[in-house]
């Protein structure tokens, strides 16, 4: 039997034997690991490890009892196999080139000494974060929630850098590409596509992230730096900057990285919505640093949990702490807005009176009103993309 | 004590972060997967781009799912897959990595 027709009659077969397959689509809390490697990456401490071809790191959760995430601590990603292991930094040069007045080559040196240095701190987030979360399974990285983080980038202004280089009356867009590349040539470069008109003050192109180099794996020596929306358009070890007219047909812009364009952004595996639209902005999260499922916590013993929470720049209002289960909420005390676009760290004391498991849970609420929806709210979409629903930790009280 | 602690650490932070002009050296990750024989099939077409490290992520899935998978790897990402591999390496995944639901 050819083996075309071998997956028709299996399917067929398959679909005769359980029915039409239902599946709705549904979420659950997010896979809690708490499984560190043995192995260390350069610059890296341990961390939950998925691949080392290309690396991809997950930061555990007891990282996150702080608005900055350590540099040795922060997650990676990245999507080609081939990623140059040597920067020779003398020779290294950001094209900008395009619908420009001027064709620019820029070294790090340029970027240091002839633009104005400035400084944001910001969460960068994967829009797979918390992947695992969708049932049933979507392709991609099963992240548990630690696919992201916070630090504080310097670096220049992209806008600065495109004034200097000058955009022609009839530029509409900018690509972005790093000098990762596919295994294949013919297979699609990670090149991300930003209008010009929506590129602001606050996008920066960075070389340094918590006042030292950015560390190889996060994208040494510069990254794209773009606030408020997930890490898909940060490129790392950005080398190419090409200005256009017209928005180009890309596969990690068409194909990857999009959500369904409809108001619940959802769909079902067996009725996937056709219209579709790029992920982009951040939704509203938070996330429990401390305590974690291995915490020990004893019977009427003072307990501070600890955590952070974020939108995409709206600014947190409150962080609502539940430690029984969601029965009863109290707001957490919030610590320093480091910027809106910060981790807004929270912190809760309390003290349990019984033995038994407990379920902690945390829901952020920003100055719009928008809060995280339950788990079980969150409908399903192809790419297990944009979860964001209430956290929850459970412990062992002994 | 504790300065004497935080300079050796300090100076191995900062030799890594000179220049790269030494390579970077990542670290190699065994994924343990089973040797059996359609195992050929997948030394030959996953690790050109990713380590196997990606299968064991994803968890038990559907013969579609992997299908699919195979598939988008051909078609997307350009791995030589044969139509001879496509089938062997399917049917590798889905004995090991599979929920035995067909679809």
């Amino acid at each position: 039997m050819h083996r075309r027709d071998f997956f028709k009659t299996s399917l067929v077969a398959s679909a005769a034997l359980l029915g039409t397959a239902a599946s709705a689509g549904t979420t659950k809390q997010p896979i809690d690991s708490q499984v560190i490697s043995t192995v260390a990456f350069p610059e890296k401490r341990p961390l939950i490890t998925y691949s080392d071809r290309p690396p991809i790191l997950e930061t555990p959760r007891d990282a996150f009892t702080t608005a900055i995430t350590p540099n040795n601590e922060f997650f990676v990603r990245w999507h080609s196999p081939k990623i140059p292991t040597h920067t020779y930094l003398k020779g290294y040069r950001i094209s900008v080139n395009g619908l420009v007045e001027k064709n620019l080559s820029l070294s790090l040196d340029h970027l240091k000494k002839d633009y104005e240095q400035v400084e944001i701190t910001a969460v960068l987030q994967c829009g797979g974060n918390s992947r695992s979360a969708f049932i049933p399974t979507t392709s991609g990285i099963q992240w548990g929630s630690g696919a992201m983080g916070c630090a504080t980038w310097k670096g220049v202004r992209l806008k600065d850098i495109l004034k200097r280089a000058g955009l022609s009356s009839d530029a509409h867009w900018i690509n972005f590409s790093g000098a990762d590349t596919p295994a294949f040539h013919k297979a699609p470069k990670l090149i991300r596509e930003l209008k010009i008109n929506e590129i602001s003050d606050d996008m920066i192109v960075a070389y340094e992230m918590n006042g030292e180099d950015l560390p190889f794996l996060n994208g040494y020596p510069v990254r794209l730096v773009i606030p408020g929306d997930y890490s898909d358009s940060w490129i790392k070890m950005l080398s190419n900057i090409t200005v256009t007219k017209e928005y180009k047909s890309l596969y990690y812009m068409d194909t990857a990285y999009r959500i369904p364009d409809n108001e619940c952004e959802c769909e079902t595996e067996d009725d996937l919505f056709e219209k579709t639209k790029p992920i982009t902005t951040m939704n509203i999260k938070s996330l429990i640093g401390y305590p974690t499922s291995n915490s020990i916590i004893n019977v009427d013993a003072n307990v501070v949990a600890r955590g952070v929470a974020f939108d995409s720049g709206h600014g947190i209002k409150d962080v609502l702490i539940s430690v029984n289960g969601g029965r009863t909420w109290e707001s957490a005390t919030l610590g320093d807005e480091l910027s809106l676009h910060a981790f807004r760290e929270f912190r809760f004391a309390f003290r349990l009176k019984e033995k038994g498991p407990i379920t902690i849970m945390a829901k952020a609420i920003n100055n719009l009103g928008e809060e995280q929806p339950y788990p079980e709210a969150i409908k399903w979409n192809h790419g297990g993309y944009k979860y964001n629903g209430i956290d929850s930790v459970t412990i062992d009280v002994v | 004590m504790i300065k004497k602690l935080i300079l050796p650490a300090m100076l191995m932070l900062s030799s890594l972060h000179a220049d790269y002009n030494q390579k970077v050296k990542l670290p190699t990750i065994s994924f343990p997967m089973v040797a059996d024989e359609n195992f050929r099939a997948m030394q030959r077409n996953c690790q050109w781009c990713h380590s196997y490290g990606y299968i064991i992520n994803q968890g038990k899935q559907s013969r579609k799912f992997w299908h699919k998978s195979v598939v988008k790897m051909r078609e997307v990402y350009k791995a030589p897959i044969t139509e001879e591999d496509e089938k062997l390496v399917t049917d590798y995944l889905f004995k090991y990595y599979g929920n035995s639901k067909l679809k």
